[in-house]
């Protein structure tokens, strides 16, 4: 097993909205091998893409990280960053959550860089793809020229307005350069898109999605990162394509050795590519292991559930078992402090009305999972019973005039009367959380 | 679709706008009180020479025949004669033209130069103080009336600061009562310049600056046309703080931007080469509608100033009925109006590649 190369702790990334906190993320943790794919999967709104975002550093106002660690394994960064800031370095690992947001952002593109998931949008619909390819390239070539590589990218901010203002007068202070273009071309080609020379300076509206999102790997390759985060990068694709694209990416890995961090809510993308499994709920982590642990001997009951929800063309027949109820609220005031899947739960106990720690199940060393279950077996004398939290939601519905006419059967109290009147009545997003209050 | 075929397409519609306005102007001077034979006469002229005259200019034509033989004269740039100077009304559209555009073109510079880096500071400090003020400006500029504007400039610099501006003497301000308290001997006044020129021009200040190195006729120039610029620039100013504002918050939150941070591109070419590139895009319409706007809507500040533009000029041939005057200034700002847009057409397809295909 190899070194790891990036390490989450204690990770939560929080958005401060009118309506209250939302945990996106909240003591997740997470450790990603050098050279393999991890996949995190989940539903929407589970967290997954905020946690790609906090790795990026992209989370915007009003989002924002608010504790935790996120480190990092790269000798030359440690040594430059070791002088000033020795507090963030331990050995090879530097934890970015400590360094300056400049220093930080330097890494993008460079160690870390990210495929999106609707390729049409995620390229400027004004510059021709080939030069959006040739900035990335650029980037890195900057970085590299100057041998304490380190310390120039942590100056970048150097490049000022009036860089740029120079550089739209005359020609040879722009920013891209010849080599960074023929570059661009290159990488173009080696994605698989035919002519490109010539598709290098067509845009982004002349280029198919497959195509496109061709040209952003391209793009996300340009700067040789260590890491790449494909956040959901097949779907927005034909499913024919789709298979195209995570070839490509399986290909490029095992030509670079780089390691991917694969973000999807597809099964079939995970047992696909991946190494490790994550499976992501409520802002963390709620099982994960090798794939086979996950995939074979899955404990958590959500995890059993998303499977269960994925059609079988070889055990035929049956009907498909969705997860009854909705995600739930990751609003601060009604997150209760309990398992959060257990309102959706068929083995919900009573040991689930406390926030489960993560245990580890029978499997490979890693397979792990926050449910009870891994340690007790389920008894039906312990069990809630079926309706607890709809009755839960009854009782405290009386004193919500707000949500009295909201039919939907999942929908649970908010953690406190008195704040309820804020809450958007009917809003599947704050629906189905738990009930308990304080 | 071509280049030449979009031109051709574009050029042919313009005719078509420019002969429309050509027709309702011909037919409201048609059903307009007054006879012009004895407008250009004036009222004491004999009976003999009103019928004379009558004869002369073919107005004893029927009107069908007046309004093909007036189409005829434009086709080949005759636009007749004025009324009320007996002048050709080509000449007298042409040598106001320039003053009326470098008052556009300036109004425009004070705007983009001002309106563009305000919006772009607001958009990036949303919600700061400074966006605050920037906010508070354009609602003022926007809401604030051209003819006030002026005047409140002429009495806070003119009168309270004492700037002279020699356009200002016989300017409306001095005749509502404002005094102007300039001396003659200030320097020139706009129509007899010490060369013998009509005024300073903006040519006559950059060929003195070119060939004789003399900077003060740029000066007076600048003088000239500092205050009417702000007063006329203003509400576009305004506008453009808005567009620029709200363009830019708009395309800061598409993924495109996340993506190209992503790519660890520097702060500075993000919100320069990406966001405000793709920004200026619907403004530079805006920009092009307006400097037609402005062309022919300076009436009301080229009125308080007194500046010699073609909207002055258009006051005067109202208030004279000088109706082939008239016909000529408005269907020359309607012909500057058409030729803007098309060169703002052509200037959008260079910075949306997406248009020029579809």
């Amino acid at each position: 097993m190899s070194e790891d190369i990036i390490r989450i702790r204690d990770l939560s990334t929080r958005f401060f909205t009118a309506e209250g906190q939302v945990n996106a993320v909240s003591d997740l943790e997470l450790t990603i091998e050098r050279g393999e794919v991890f996949g995190i999967v989940g539903e929407s709104g589970s967290g997954k893409s905020v946690t790609a975002l906090s790795v990026m550093d992209l989370v915007e106002s009003p989002g924002e990280i608010t504790g935790g660690s996120i480190e990092y394994r790269n000798p030359a960064f440690a040594d430059a960053i070791r002088d000033t800031h020795p507090d963030a370095v331990d050995g090879e690992l530097v934890d970015l959550l400590a360094i300056p947001r400049e220093t930080r952002q330097s890494l993008r593109g460079t160690s870390f860089s990210m495929v999106f998931q609707d390729p049409e949008s995620s390229f400027n619909p004004t510059l021709t793809v080939g030069e959006q390819l040739a900035e990335a390239v650029e980037v890195q070539r900057r970085a590299s020229a100057n041998p304490r590589s380190t310390r120039a990218r942590t100056n970048r901010s150097r490049y000022s307005l009036g860089s740029y203002v120079l550089s739209t007068v005359l020609p040879s202070q722009r920013y891209v350069t010849d080599e960074s273009r023929n570059r661009a071309v290159e990488l173009l080609e080696l994605v698989g898109i035919p002519d490109p020379v010539e598709r290098a300076d067509e845009y982004p509206y002349e280029y198919s999605g497959g195509m496109l999102q061709r040209a952003m790997i391209a793009q996300a390759l340009a700067g040789e990162p260590d890491v790449l985060i494909a956040d959901e990068p097949t779907t927005a694709l034909d499913v024919t394509i789709q298979a195209q694209i995570l070839d490509l990416l399986s290909d490029l890995q095992e030509e670079t050795g780089m390691t991917i961090l694969l973000i999807t809510h597809n099964l079939g993308v995970v047992a696909w590519m991946c190494d490790r499994v994550g499976v992501m709920y409520a802002g963390e982590i709620v099982e994960r292991g090798q794939l086979e642990d996950v995939f074979d001997r899955p404990t958590h009951p959500y995890t059993k559930g998303l499977l269960g929800s994925v059609p079988d063309l070889e055990g035929a027949g049956g009907r498909l078992q969705p997860i009854p109820g909705n995600v739930p609220s990751l609003l601060d005031r009604e997150m209760p402090d309990r398992c959060y899947f257990a309102d959706r739960c068929p083995k919900a106990m009573d040991e689930c009305l406390e926030h489960p720690p993560e245990f580890d199940v029978e499997g490979s060393d890693e397979h792990a999972a926050k449910c009870y279950l891994a340690e007790v077996e389920y008894t039906e004398s312990r069990a809630l019973p079926a309706d607890y939290f709809e009755l839960k939601d009854a009782s405290e519905t009386d004193e919500r005039p707000v949500a009295a006419d909201d039919e939907e059967p999942h929908r649970t109290g908010s953690g406190t009367g008195q704040e309820t009147e804020t809450t958007p009545a009917g809003d599947g997003s704050t629906s189905g959380s738990g009930g308990d209050s304080e | 679709m071509s280049i030449g075929k979009f031109l051709v397409r574009r050029i042919l519609q313009g005719v078509f706008v420019i002969w429309g306005v050509v027709t309702i102007l011909f037919g409201l001077r048609a059903v307009s009180p007054g006879d012009p034979a004895t407008l250009m006469l004036g009222e004491g002229a004999t009976q003999e020479l009103v019928e004379h005259v009558r004869e002369e200019e073919g107005l004893n034509e029927p009107i069908y025949a007046q309004y093909v033989d007036y189409l005829q004269g434009l086709v080949v740039g005759d636009f007749g004669y004025s009324w009320q100077s007996n002048r050709d009304v080509e000449a007298m559209v042409i040598e106001r033209v320039p003053a009326t555009v470098e008052l556009a073109v300036a109004a425009t510079i004070v705007a983009v130069l001002i309106a563009v880096p305000l919006g772009v500071i607001s958009a990036t400090r949303r919600n700061q103080p400074t966006d605050y003020g920037a906010t508070l400006f354009s609602l003022l500029g926007i809401s604030t009336p051209n003819f006030w504007l002026g005047l409140m400039l002429i009495l806070v610099f003119g009168v309270w600061f004492g700037i002279p501006h020699p356009t200002l003497e016989t300017s409306p301000a001095s005749l509502a009562g404002i005094s102007v308290p300039y001396p003659r001997s200030v320097g020139y006044s706009f129509f007899d310049f010490p060369t013998g020129r009509r005024a300073v021009g903006f040519s006559e200040a950059f060929v003195a600056v070119v060939r004789d190195r003399s900077f003060s006729e740029l000066g007076v120039w600048l003088q000239y046309i500092a205050l009417p610029a702000i007063t006329l620039g203003t509400y576009f100013t305004a506008l453009i703080t808005r567009l620029t504002r709200s363009g830019m918050i708009d395309e800061l939150g598409k993924p495109y931007v996340t993506a190209t941070r992503a790519k660890g591109l520097p702060a500075v070419l993000i919100r320069y080469k990406h966001v405000l590139r793709n920004t200026m895009i619907p403004i530079v319409t805006v920009l092009g509608l307006q400097m037609g706007t402005l062309m022919g809507g300076a009436v009301i500040t080229e009125t308080v100033f007194n500046w010699p533009g073609l909207g002055l000029r258009l006051i005067d041939a109202l208030h004279m009925r000088d109706w082939p005057l008239m016909q000529g200034i408005i269907v020359f700002i309607a012909v500057a109006f058409v030729v803007i847009n098309i060169v703002v057409d052509g200037l959008y397809t260079y910075l949306n590649p997406q248009v020029s295909d579809e």
